[in-house]
């Protein structure tokens, strides 16, 4: 990363977190994913068991206890490691999906804005008919067909994403290819990349950011659906989804397993969503 | 007693004094004489009469008729029974059409089309003797050419029946075929090893002429694709199919719902119900459950380990549950590294502590696995010391492979049942414990039966047989089609084929028990535990017995109010 | 308008050739073969050779895919290996059936969301505002499964006042419209709130606009500007958002229908890809296509007769 745009990714993180006092939904939002992200860098220290170990004796009375505070899975598993190291696979799986679409969707948006001509029509041909295959149809297809394993999310998840994204960055370079500032760059005898990434680019962090933290929060969802249809993670990865869909037939009995998971992946995402809408409303009200 | 427990020759077979002798001097348990004397032509009825037991068959409740019965389970396409490969579609083809003989929940065979059979002491000459009262759903009657064109189609390696590899050894000879495979050799095929070996004796009486001695024939029958279909159907089955069951096809939606009605002219007593039907509520567990929670069903096909904690506290359901011969083996194949080094593969089965993944994997509902594919409830049975668990000593073996500080592998495993991946789970951490990392690749079923016989280490479920004679020569014997692990060991197959042409059960026994132990020292299984299997039914369903293999026979049903 | 048409339905055949060939393109680096798939787990070599041979499985790709694209073209689309019947015969039944579901949750989508993001953006920043917008964030960010958990949980199993699925035909003595309560329920909860924050955003900004504001100081009363004025203009930016969902509802609906067990187009399409049904995945996907690409077409045209000032490209 440059120093041009640490600085400026510092910049926006300090004046969202500044004018996040103004909104207590925004600063629940935040401090809801503030909280994930906190217990996924930590798993490690915080979980008390192996989330894949299996407590024999747990397996009878497998709800909450002393021993596991918020009881086992069905399989004499911790179901509070479990639901820690899920976060921890979950908090990486989806902001590295996340920043492969967006390297991968801004580069194609700046250089069909920037460029236009053939470029601009090919790129946009391509994502239109990416765009246009239904999102979950997709991940079915290739998940089934790959099998399932973080690289293969990843993957699938950026190459629908990318696209989306490519359409906003080229609707605002277009808007931005004929400022003053980028005209002098062309004088100077910049090179089209280096207008395109170092005076275009950080122009375009307002939307984006909004864009980023929604798109945080349906990449969660899309992957919490993927695990609870067993497309998701091997099971050696404790995932939300995968542990919903192993233990809900047994909701009338031990709610604790599904119901848990549950609330953790609707809060993280409800994070990222109220996040998303506080930074926005602060965009407007500049 | 003398019911028909005599051959048309009037004779029965010799070896069947001698088992009622054994009975008698109390060196054979009543069930194990049972099952032997009635493959051996004598009835079900005489058996347990000989037996000193009472039939289970005689149930004082009298059947109420009418009503509409609905069970979960899936509906795939059924149009080609003789090919089927699940017991799930056989279920819909089996309230239509009808097998030859029955093996009861007992684990007894009974002639069911078939009024009795016979067997030469050889055990090569089998003669089929059919029911002359059995009538089709168009009115014609059951006779010998019926039975035989069903015999010829399902050995008609065009068709591609599993009843072919079932009773390729002892009716098929293998030969060169028309195709080539990619290097150019002809691949192998295989036709009716005697012109002669399907004979019809008059219209009521077929012989087979085998080329082996084999004792299970009458359960072969009842293998789930041996359905007698009409010839004038050709194989096809569907909405008009012509059976000789208790009911006919109504509506046949595949992936959604099958309905059947009862049909007229059955030439047995019954069937009770109007009508059963049978829906589709995919893979998932918890979409059944819901379904008998709110009595959108009376009952399923199979009951999952996920639901059984929740189906307990169902007011309105009874769990019914039997002890089987039903497992999965974590198979290794000695082609691939490690696991060519048989200690390496005893080592993974030294290291897993089989009670606990019963409980873990099983609920605790079945017998723990001794990695020999013979289950306790088998005659041939013979109880070894248990294998395991003992880390130390796998670590050992393993040392002396020359993995001292384990090794890194892949195991495939199917998503479904819920049971198989929870065991596979539990395996895995075990063997972390003696430093072999196993990564697991979870398959749609499709794709796992793909690969069934291919993977390097899989997770594979092998379905109950009454006999153990009957399931190890079809998974260990070298080079026979479901030998999945490749595993080819000179001394076993003598063994196993010393153990087909062995009556008398003590021999077998000690054959047996010289199997399990070379199974324990070089087989190519892990073998985490037996199951029993259980399915809920709502109380108000009468005459339900649960069959180890999951078959249902709907016209023994009746739905009190 | 007609040339604007006209290379839509250009673009809509350019991308079912794209998306039909990446599909056939992918499957082919699945492991095993159809043959297999088709004769099951017993089936000797010998038998997959023959079968092989017969249906042509041997020929390179392309060319099997040229001979499915004229099946296509006349109207075949092949047969189901899962189903081992005509896709013609599985596909259109269970597409009806999603098309029911759908139908109902728009019904109940468009006048809800129309009604609470008006509602919502009439006063922005009011109380009523942030409750609706708070819920409706809410709303959108419980995953499907979550809410179908929940749902069916409390509903069927507990209190045991609707059925836990929802088969349409022999579900008991149930009727469909209880079985589609649950259903509909989890699809409406789940899209209703995004659409809800797309009518807010759009009759915010009305709200925000000069004339707006003008109508207000030349006296008129609250309601009058909102019902005269704004009302109109916020929803032309909604419309094709709301006509968006269409596809959401017909090709999304996968969890749904899992969870309850319905017979509908998402259930089939997940066992498809389990089952590696080539042909039934291809046509799911195109329809999925038609569906996406015509709503766009629907969209872009009621926009532009909503908005005449609007050209679409």
């Amino acid at each position: 990363m440059s120093a041009a745009s640490a600085l400026v990714l510092f910049h926006a993180v300090a004046r969202s977190l500044l004018l996040l006092r103004y909104s207590p939904v925004g600063l629940l939002g935040a401090g809801l994913v503030a909280f994930w992200v906190i217990i996924a860098l930590f798993a490690p220290l915080i979980t008390p068991y192996d989330p894949l170990a299996n407590d024999y004796a747990a397996l009878a009375d497998p709800g909450p206890s002393a021993a596991h505070w918020l009881g086992t899975d069905n399989l004499g598993r911790d179901l509070l490691s479990r639901l820690v190291w899920g976060a921890r696979s979950l908090l990486a799986i989806v902001p590295l999906a996340v920043a492969i679409a967006y390297l991968v969707g801004c580069l194609m948006g700046l250089a069909a804005g920037y460029l236009g001509g053939w470029v601009d029509a090919l790129l946009m041909r391509v994502s239109d008919i990416i765009l246009a295959f239904p999102v979950i149809i997709l991940y079915m297809i290739v998940l089934a067909h790959f099998g399932p394993s973080a690289i293969n999310v990843v993957l699938a998840v950026a190459f629908t994403a990318a696209p989306q994204i490519a359409r906003i960055v080229r609707g605002l370079t277009l808007d931005l290819r004929n400022r003053d500032y980028v005209a002098a760059a062309r004088l100077r005898g910049e090179r089209p990349l280096y207008i395109m990434v170092a005076e275009i680019l950080p122009n375009t962090r307002g939307p984006l950011i909004v864009d980023s933290c929604l798109r945080l929060g349906y990449s969660t969802i899309a992957i919490g659906v993927l695990g609870f249809l067993g497309l998701g993670l091997p099971p050696s990865d404790p995932n939300w989804g995968g542990m919903v869909k192993d233990s809900y037939a047994l909701i009338s009995v031990y709610p604790h397993m599904a119901l848990i998971p549950c609330a953790a992946i609707t809060s993280l995402v409800v994070g990222f969503n109220l996040l998303a809408d506080a930074i926005r409303e602060l965009g407007q009200n500049d | 007693m003398n019911d028909n427990h005599e051959g048309r020759e009037g004779r029965v077979h010799p070896e069947i004094p001698r088992l009622a002798d054994e009975l008698a001097a109390g060196r054979l348990d009543r069930r194990e004489f049972l099952r032997f004397a009635t493959l051996l032509g004598l009835s079900a009825g005489a058996a347990y009469g000989l037996a000193g037991l009472r039939s289970a068959a005689a149930d004082q409740a009298v059947p109420k008729p009418g009503g509409s019965l609905r069970i979960s389970m899936r509906v795939p396409d059924a149009r080609h029974p003789h090919t089927f490969s699940w017991v799930y579609d056989s279920n819909l083809v089996r309230q239509v059409n009808d097998h030859l003989t029955r093996t009861g929940p007992d684990n007894v065979t009974r002639p069911w089309l078939l009024e009795r059979w016979s067997v030469s002491d050889d055990l090569k000459t089998w003669t089929l003797y059919l029911r002359t009262d059995v009538v089709w759903s168009n009115g014609e009657p059951l006779v010998a050419e019926h039975v035989i064109w069903n015999f010829r189609r399902w050995l008609d390696p065009a068709v591609g029946s599993s009843i072919l590899g079932l009773m390729k050894g002892y009716m098929l000879d293998d030969v060169e075929g028309e195709r080539f495979d990619e290097a150019g050799q002809p691949i192998l095929t295989t036709r009716l090893w005697d012109a002669n070996a399907i004979e019809q004796l008059d219209d009521h009486t077929i012989r087979l002429n085998c080329k082996t001695p084999q004792v299970a024939v009458p359960e072969h029958l009842f293998h789930y694709p041996a359905f007698i279909l009409h010839p004038s159907q050709n194989g096809e089955w569907d909405e008009d199919a012509i059976g000789t069951g208790a009911f006919r096809p109504v509506e046949i939606a595949t992936g959604k719902h099958a309905v059947f009605a009862r049909r007229d002219g059955y030439w047995r007593d019954g069937p009770w119900l109007d009508e059963i039907a049978f829906i589709d509520h995919g893979d998932d567990p918890a979409a059944p459950l819901a379904a008998i929670a709110s009595k959108q069903v009376h009952g399923f096909y199979e009951g999952s380990t996920l639901q059984y904690h929740a189906l307990q506290a169902l007011d309105h359901v009874e769990l019914h549950s039997r002890v089987t011969a039903q497992t999965a083996v974590a198979r290794m194949q000695p082609a691939h590294k490690p696991f060519d080094d048989a200690r390496v593969r005893k080592a993974l089965r030294v290291a897993l502590d089989c009670e606990k993944l019963l409980q873990i994997g099983h609920l605790g509902l079945g017998a723990p696995g001794e990695h020999h594919h013979v289950a306790p409830i088998h005659p041939e049975y013979a109880e070894l010391p248990p294998l395991g668990p003992d880390v130390a000593g796998a670590k050992a073996l393993l040392t002396k492979a020359g993995y001292p500080d384990g090794f890194e592998t892949e195991i495939a495993c199917k998503k479904d049942p819920a049971w198989e991946l929870i065991t596979v789970q539990a395996m895995v951490e075990m063997w972390k414990q003696i430093g072999v990392r196993v990564a697991i690749k979870v398959m749609p079923s499709a794709q796992y039966w793909d690969v069934w016989t291919k993977v390097p280490f899989g997770f594979t479920m092998w379905t109950h047989r009454p006999l153990a004679v009957m399931t190890l020569p079809l998974a260990y014997r070298s080079g026979v089609p479901w030998n999945e692990s490749g595993w080819a060991n000179p001394r076993m197959d003598e063994l196993l084929t010393q153990a087909e042409g062995t009556l008398d059960l003590d021999a077998r026994r000690t054959i047996f028990r010289e199997i399990e132990i070379l199974m324990q020292e070089e087989g190519p299984i892990c073998q985490p535990l037996w199951r029993s299997v259980f399915t809920p039914m709502d109380k108000r369903v009468k005459g339900f017995t649960l069959h180890p293999t999951f078959y249902l026979f709907a016209e023994e049903w009746w739905l009190e109010d | 308008m007609s040339a604007f048409l006209l290379r839509r339905l250009g673009f809509l055949l350019i991308t079912l050739l794209a998306t039909s060939f990446l599909v056939f393109a992918i499957s082919e680096f699945a492991p095993g073969d159809v043959a297999t798939k088709i004769l099951g787990p017993y089936a000797t070599a010998d038998q997959i050779a023959l079968l092989t041979e017969e249906m042509g499985l041997n020929r390179p790709m392309p060319v099997r895919y040229l001979d499915w694209l004229g099946g296509v073209l006349s109207g075949d689309l092949g047969t189901s290996t899962l189903f081992k019947q005509p896709v013609n015969e599985v596909l259109w039944g269970r597409l009806a059936n999603t098309g029911l579901l759908a139908g109902i949750a728009f019904a109940l989508i468009v006048p809800f969301s129309l009604v609470l993001g008006v509602v919502a953006g009439m006063r922005e920043a009011s109380l009523r505002d942030r409750s609706i917008s708070v819920a409706s964030i809410i709303a959108t960010s419980i995953p499907e499964f979550a809410s179908g958990v929940f749902l069916a949980s409390i509903f069927a199993v507990w209190l045991g006042w609707l059925p836990g699925t929802s088969p349409l035909s022999l579900g008991g003595d149930w009727s469909v419209a209880q079985q589609l309560v649950l259903p509909v329920a989890v699809v409406v909860l789940y899209d209703l709130g995004y659409v809800v924050r797309m009518v807010r955003a759009s009759m915010v900004e009305v709200m925000r606009a000069p004339y707006i504001r003008t109508a207000v100081l030349k006296g008129l009363t609250r309601s009058e500007v909102i019902f005269r004025h704004a009302l109109r203009n916020a929803l032309i930016a909604p419309f094709t958002v709301i006509l968006l969902q269409i596809n959401y509802l017909i090709t999304g609906v996968v969890v749904v229908e899992a969870v309850f067990a319905y017979p509908g187009f998402g259930r089939m399409m997940l066992d498809a890809a389990l089952a590696q049904d080539i042909a039934l995945i291809e046509a799911g996907a195109l329809v999925a296509v038609v569906i996406a690409v015509g709503t766009q077409i629907a969209g872009d045209i009621g926009y532009m007769l909503l908005n005449p000032r609007i050209r679409v490209r």
